[in-house]
């Protein structure tokens, strides 16, 4: 049987139904053979009175002959006393026997034409009556009358012989029309009953299997309640159930300890809780109550609770209105303990204030870089110029140098607010992705540094570059800042040559990007033929004002491979700087490719 | 006479910035009447009187107390009367909202002061001897920014 017929919630139904079908075929059946039996014990009565009325008949008939044959020879009245009852006991009998025959038309027929011949029969006595053996016995009257008696006695015992035959054969065939009905009963009603007891059997086995699994199902949904309850310990959690119409409340174990009550402390109800509620939360939270009645689902409500023991405890709770399956309105409720939740809210709203504070404090102190200091450098160079310009004739040679050195040391001073200004523009929040020509910001890159370029005659050979999506001002910073530092860093007997090259790799294939989250990566490589650098100091090149060199020899502020770390790291991404010195440097970009 | 010179006008709140300024129209030689405010207030309130000559160029520095630049550009943009004034800013800083800013309320140009007095000759040469009239039709945000 397929498990799916069995396990259909329709299955026992259908089988109890036919079962009881099969008891009420069985019970028909039976009802309509035990008719049968008793139809066939009556059919067998009633051919017994009929055959034993006629022999009677037959019986009586013999007698008046017989009392006839007597008087004949004697003469004597004595003998014909048996022929006298004879006929009213014929006449009784046909009584009896035409009650038995009024259901069968042949029969009647039959009784009929027996009568005819009995009368003629009597008839033939009557006649021989007149002779007796004393006076006339040779009479040829009397002969023929007696010789008729004969004949008409014959007839009656073929008659009645027949009549017996025929009642005998009706008798046979009733008889076997209903034994053959009762012939196949037994086998069906055993077949029947042995099917419906298997039914049974499957009935029987299903709801044991259920029977099974409800217990089954019971112990799992004892350890869930179990689980339930330690679980809302663990989360400082309860739940409640409110029953509206009748007014009950029933709390989980954890609800009380919320409270600060051990578990069934006090018989639930709505006052008793608002004792506990803080004075200022209970107005709100009965409106909040109220409102639960009215709408399906309420909003979270916040309130707080005072400790018998003074702690206060902020909760939180969402409840649910249900009807169960007996039709009552259940308020179904979870009430949480958020009041870790709130300190660390409080904590975070408090930190946030102080991080908004700090970045308008260095939003200001950007503005006093860019704007308010370098007014004053600007007007110390301004005024240096026209010194220079109106009264240089009028200076002495040390003077001269002077001026010099006081220039040199204000382009160093504007120098550093630039370059401080650039990295902390490359730490602002607005970053904006966008999908960009790598090759085109690198054209507006050394379009800035066109004038160190053409000085220096610098060589630059560029790969063709993908479009990726970048904040393009940044990555324009980076590559400018990467071919300054090149420049800057050359050798006093080479043309600074610079290779920029790229390629899409596999994080897995590269030594650099083994601990890395993403699969493929841009690499850029920037490979000069400087000076060069001791690969020891690889990772402290870029560190915020860390300089390698002596700031008379080359004119670096230390910002300007922070910068490019720090683009990079916007980017996701990584830099690698690998030195040879007198050979040259190279500095490897990872990008992620999403 | 009168005429043939190039009224300017410029409002800054700094003197020796203002005396930059003057000294470098003084050395540049081009026929030029140089009026110079203190601040917004100042300037505001000279440019409303009824008979007052409307300059050919005014530089407005954006850091200014009482009445700052971006307020002045602001007022002289929404009153028709000044149409025909090209507008320069003319600040210490060049920074990407300050230069947005003023470029989307209308100003002409933007001059990030120079360091050298050389430059600034250089860069108020080029802006007074530009015919604004016909630079408006090709204004757009690259060539804002000043650059020499």
């Amino acid at each position: 049987m397929p498990h799916r017929i069995y396990k259909a919630p329709w299955f026992i139904k259908s089988i109890f139904f036919t079962c009881s079908f099969v008891i009420l075929i069985v019970g028909g059946i039976t009802y309509r053979n035990m008719d049968n039996l008793s139809k066939s014990s009556n059919l067998v009565t009633h051919t017994y009175k009929v055959n034993v009325q006629l022999e009677q008949i037959l019986s009586y008939l013999k007698d008046a002959e017989t009392s006839q044959r007597g008087f004949i020879i004697t003469n004597d009245p004595l003998y014909l006393e048996p022929y006298e009852s004879g006929r009213e006991n014929i006449n009784n009998s046909f009584v009896e026997l035409r009650e038995l025959a009024k259901n069968n038309p042949t029969q009647q027929k039959n009784l009929k034409e027996l009568n005819k011949l009995i009368d003629t029969r009597m008839d033939c006595f009557q006649k021989s009556f007149r002779f007796s053996a004393v006076t006339d016995l040779e009479n040829p009257n009397f002969k023929e009358y007696f010789y008729d008696g004969k004949q008409a006695m014959d007839a009656v015992r073929v008659k009645i012989k027949d009549m017996i035959a025929l009642e005998n054969k009706l008798l046979n065939e009733q008889q076997e029309t209903l034994q053959s009905n009762l012939k196949f009963t037994p086998i069906f009603l055993y077949v029947v009953l042995l099917m419906s007891l298997f039914l049974m059997y499957i009935a029987y086995s299903r709801i044991a299997s259920n029977l099974k699994k409800l217990k089954t199902s019971n112990a799992q949904l004892k350890i869930f309640k179990e689980s339930a309850n330690l679980s809302e310990i663990v989360s400082h959690h309860g739940n409640w159930v409110w029953d509206v119409e009748e007014d009950t409340y029933t709390y989980s174990d954890n609800l009380y300890r919320l409270l600060g009550e051990e578990p069934n402390a006090f018989e639930p109800s709505l006052d008793k809780f608002m004792e506990f509620v803080h004075p200022k939360d209970v107005n709100k939270l009965k409106l909040d109550v109220e409102k639960m009645t009215e709408t399906e689902n309420l909003p979270f409500t916040y309130f707080r609770v005072v400790h018998k023991n003074g702690k206060v405890r902020h909760l939180k709770s969402f409840a649910k209105k249900m009807v169960n399956s007996e039709g009552k309105t259940q308020l179904i409720g979870t009430t949480a303990d958020v009041s870790e939740e709130t300190k660390s809210f409080r904590l975070l709203e408090e930190r946030n204030l102080e991080l908004e504070r700090n970045n308008k404090e260095l939003a200001a102190f950007n503005y006093v870089a860019s704007h308010d200091l370098q007014e004053p450098l600007r007007k110390i160079q301004t005024f240096l110029s026209r010194l220079e310009e109106k009264d240089a004739s009028k200076l002495s040679d040390s003077g001269i140098t002077y001026i010099d050195r006081i220039k040199t040391a204000a382009s160093r001073m504007r120098l550093l607010i630039d370059d401080l200004l650039q990295f902390s523009r490359t730490n602002k929040a607005d970053k904006v992705f966008e999908k960009s020509n790598l090759n085109l910001l690198l054209e507006d890159a050394k379009q800035d540094l066109v004038e160190i370029i053409t000085r220096e005659k610098a060589i630059i050979h560029t790969d063709k570059f993908p479009i990726i999506k970048v904040i393009p001002f940044q990555i324009q910073q980076l590559f400018a800042n990467l071919i300054s530092n090149s420049i800057k860093y050359k050798t006093k007997d080479r043309i600074p040559e610079i290779h920029i090259t790229y390629s899409k790799i596999k994080a897995s294939e590269d030594a650099n990007l083994k601990k890395t989250k993403k699969t493929f990566y841009h690499k850029i490589t920037f490979t000069d033929n400087g000076i060069g650098f001791d690969n020891a100091y690889a990772e402290k090149i870029f560190v915020l004002f860390n300089r390698l060199h002596n700031k008379e020899d080359y004119s670096g502020t230390g910002i300007g491979l922070s910068i490019c770390k720090k683009i990079v790291e916007n980017h996701k991404g990584f830099i690698i700087a690998h030195g040879t010195p007198n050979v040259g440097a190279v500095f490897t970009i990872y990008l992620p490719t999403k | 006479m009168q005429e043939d010179y190039v009224n300017i006008i410029l409002a800054d709140d700094d003197e020796d910035d203002r005396m930059f300024f003057t000294d470098a129209f003084d050395e540049l030689k081009i026929g030029t009447q140089v009026t110079t405010f203190k601040d917004g207030v100042y300037l505001m309130d000279y440019l409303n009187t009824d008979d007052c000559k409307l300059p050919h160029v005014l530089f407005l520095d954006l850091n200014m107390p009482r009445k700052s630049g971006l307020e002045c550009l602001n007022e002289i943009k929404s009153n028709p009367k000044f149409n025909d004034v090209a507008i320069a800013i003319y600040s210490t800083s060049a920074s990407e909202e300050d230069i947005e800013r003023t470029f989307v309320q209308g100003a002409n140009i933007y001059i990030k002061k120079p360091s050298s007095f050389k430059t600034l000759k250089k860069v108020l040469s080029e802006v007074v001897t530009t015919n604004w009239q016909y630079h408006t039709n090709g204004l757009n945000k690259d060539n804002f920014l000043l650059r020499l």
